[in-house]
């Protein structure tokens, strides 16, 4: 990666995340997809260690170009990005970032077992002649054991529900012992019962592991049951508050539409901001990708 | 009745043991890839490399009508191959998913990079004859044969395709054991991939890349339909028996050896021609693995989505 100066922030305790007036747009993206004409502008959020938050939004808001980019898959066009205080490729390259990717775009006719799955990304730093080490089975053990998942461990991928999968998908992204989690869209297709047991593992990991935990989801309920803080994303930042700091204005100028009533109860009614938001969003996203 | 005659006789062995050698060759290097191919859904890469050959042999003619003979002779064959690699390369580049959104499905690269290349090498060899009529010399203009590309005749090899069949063998296999753990996760999960810095572009790029080597190699001995039906057949076959890794790969290897034994043998004994009978053995096979599936009460275990 490309070594530019980054601004060194002094203080006491580094947070785990720091964005200051980050902004990204896909020069070179392709126009039939409009989902690719998302842009982040000016983005600055500091995330203190330890916290847990979700980000929030329409679908094309940027949700996982923000993750993207704090993985240094992809780099900002300005602005600069620190993970505990390193380059983002760099946070990774020593394991600082675990990433649990969307569930859905997995094949379920792959033949691999629950276990081979968590054992995959730490078998990448395994040199291709040896062995993984028996230290690394003994942490995969307890890792499966820990998100609940040792009593499936030897079933193919095929077989597992959207849950089990996804508490596997947790166990893979925690093999490199990370201190911060990233969650991109966990909770879809997961059923309520499913999505209750997820919210309560999170805050079980966060609590054993004092991990700093960013999910990014356009499912309000699945924030509001397990994040301190919440960001809400379209283009650019909207708001950045508690969960209960959500009000009817925030709303408003996330989806550009009134959805006061939405908020009559955030828990039961969230679903009605999903259902109107995606238009209106797209109208707001698209004029600024006309360079 | 010449029953296993073929195997004794010093001449006729003479015909079938590096025949079925090269078929060997190529059946376990095809199916240590199948499995990735069926599951990453790139059954059609073969159809595309192989058909970028034409645009190959179009450059090479042109090439030579320049006055360069070595293109039409001992340079015709690995400028095809490096044709086909890069047009492999080409559809990887164009089927990578960027970092948001964008990148044509695989099919769809694979349609553009076909028909582009096909039609290319026709204009190219029709190029070389208007350079050639222009210097007087069309005459020279040594004859290429089409069909001998794209149908290779698996029974008329000799000891000197087998040692390249081998050597090609012998790279891809170290190739794949060497990336088997990032190829895995790449395979199973891009986005995964790229967030622990296993490059999911460079990923596809081998993979298309070893594809395109052996399919290349392949279409010259074994014609474009058997080396398809090695890419796909032997991992959609034990795919639908098994639900492990290791096991897939195990069956996908003996499900290409018997083939080639069985078809070879099938094709001596009743005179039928070699190459379908490989792939008719194939086919016999997927069918028993299906009515297998069935009987179990397994779900396919390959669906479309």
């Amino acid at each position: 990666m490309s070594q530019r100066p980054h601004e060194h922030i002094e203080s006491a305790t580094p947070s785990a995340i720091e964005l200051s007036h980050v902004s990204f747009n896909y020069r070179n993206a392709p126009s039939r997809n409009s989902s690719s004409a998302v842009v982040l502008d000016d983005i600055s959020l500091t995330v203190p260690a330890g916290e847990r938050l979700g980000v929030f939004g329409p679908n094309g808001a940027g949700k996982s170009t923000l993750l993207k980019l704090m993985l240094g898959i992809i780099e900002p066009c300005s602005g600069h990005i620190r993970i505990f205080d390193q380059s983002p490729t760099h946070a990774r390259k020593l394991g600082t970032v675990g990433f649990v990717p969307q569930r859905l775009n997995i094949v379920s006719a792959f033949p691999v077992t629950a276990r081979q799955i968590v054992e995959m990304t730490v078998a990448c730093t395994t040199k291709p002649l040896k062995r993984l080490p028996a230290q690394t089975q003994l942490y995969i053990d307890e890792l499966m054991e820990l998100v609940g998942a040792g009593e499936f461990a030897a079933q193919p991928v095929g077989t597992l529900s959207g849950g089990q999968l996804q508490r596997v998908l947790i166990a893979r992204a925690l093999s490199n012992k990370p201190n911060l989690l990233l969650l991109d869209e966990p909770t879809v297709g997961i059923d309520l019962a499913g999505q209750q047991q997820f919210a309560q593992l999170l805050n079980e990991l966060h609590r054993k592991l004092k991990l700093t935990i960013v999910m990014v989801s356009h499912d309000l309920r699945a924030i509001a049951a397990g994040c301190d803080r919440v960001a809400c994303l379209a283009g650019s930042l909207h708001a950045h508050t508690s969960p209960d700091g959500i009000t009817p204005a925030v709303l408003a100028e996330v989806f550009s539409h009134d959805v006061a009533s939405v908020l009559g109860d955030i828990h039961v009614h969230a679903h009605k901001a999903e259902e109107c938001h995606d238009e209106t969003c797209q109208q707001e996203a698209e004029p600024e990708n006309g360079s | 009745m010449k029953t296993l005659q073929y195997l004794s006789d010093p001449l006729l062995a003479g015909l079938f043991w590096p025949g079925v050698l090269v078929g060997l060759a190529i059946a376990i290097t095809c199916a240590a890839l199948s499995w990735l191919i069926v599951l990453r859904r790139l059954a059609f890469i073969g159809q595309g490399v192989s058909h970028a050959a034409f645009g190959g042999l179009g450059l090479a003619s042109l090439i030579a009508s320049f006055g360069l003979d070595f293109a039409n002779s001992t340079g015709r064959f690995p400028i095809v191959l490096i044709f086909c690699v890069l047009a492999g390369a080409l559809i990887s580049r164009m089927s990578t998913k960027r970092a948001v959104g964008g990148g044509w499905a695989v099919d769809t690269a694979i349609g553009i990079v076909l028909v582009a290349s096909m039609a290319g090498g026709a204009v190219m060899l029709h190029l070389s004859h208007v350079v050639l009529d222009a210097q007087g010399t069309s005459q020279s203009l040594p004859q290429i044969q089409w069909e001998a590309i794209l149908f290779g005749s698996i029974t008329s090899v000799g000891w000197g395709d087998v040692a390249v069949a081998a050597g090609v063998m012998v790279l891809i296999l170290i190739a794949l054991f060497w990336l088997r753990r990032p190829m895995l996760l790449w395979a199973f999960d891009p986005d995964a991939a790229d967030a622990v810095g296993v490059s999911s572009k460079r990923m596809s790029l081998t993979l298309i890349v070893l594809i395109s080597l052996i399919v290349v190699m392949a279409m010259k001995l074994a014609g474009v339909v058997l080396v398809t039906a090695f890419l796909v057949l032997p991992g959609s076959i034990a795919l639908q028996l098994t639900q492990s890794l290791n096991t897939t790969r195990i069956i996908s290897m003996l499900v290409a050896i018997g083939a080639v034994l069985g078809g070879l043998i099938v094709s001596f004994e009743l005179d039928w021609p070699s190459g379908a009978s490989i792939v008719l053995m194939l086919i016999t096979m997927h069918l028993l693995a299906s009515v297998w599936g069935w009987v179990r009460q397994r779900r396919p275990l390959v669906r479309t989505s």
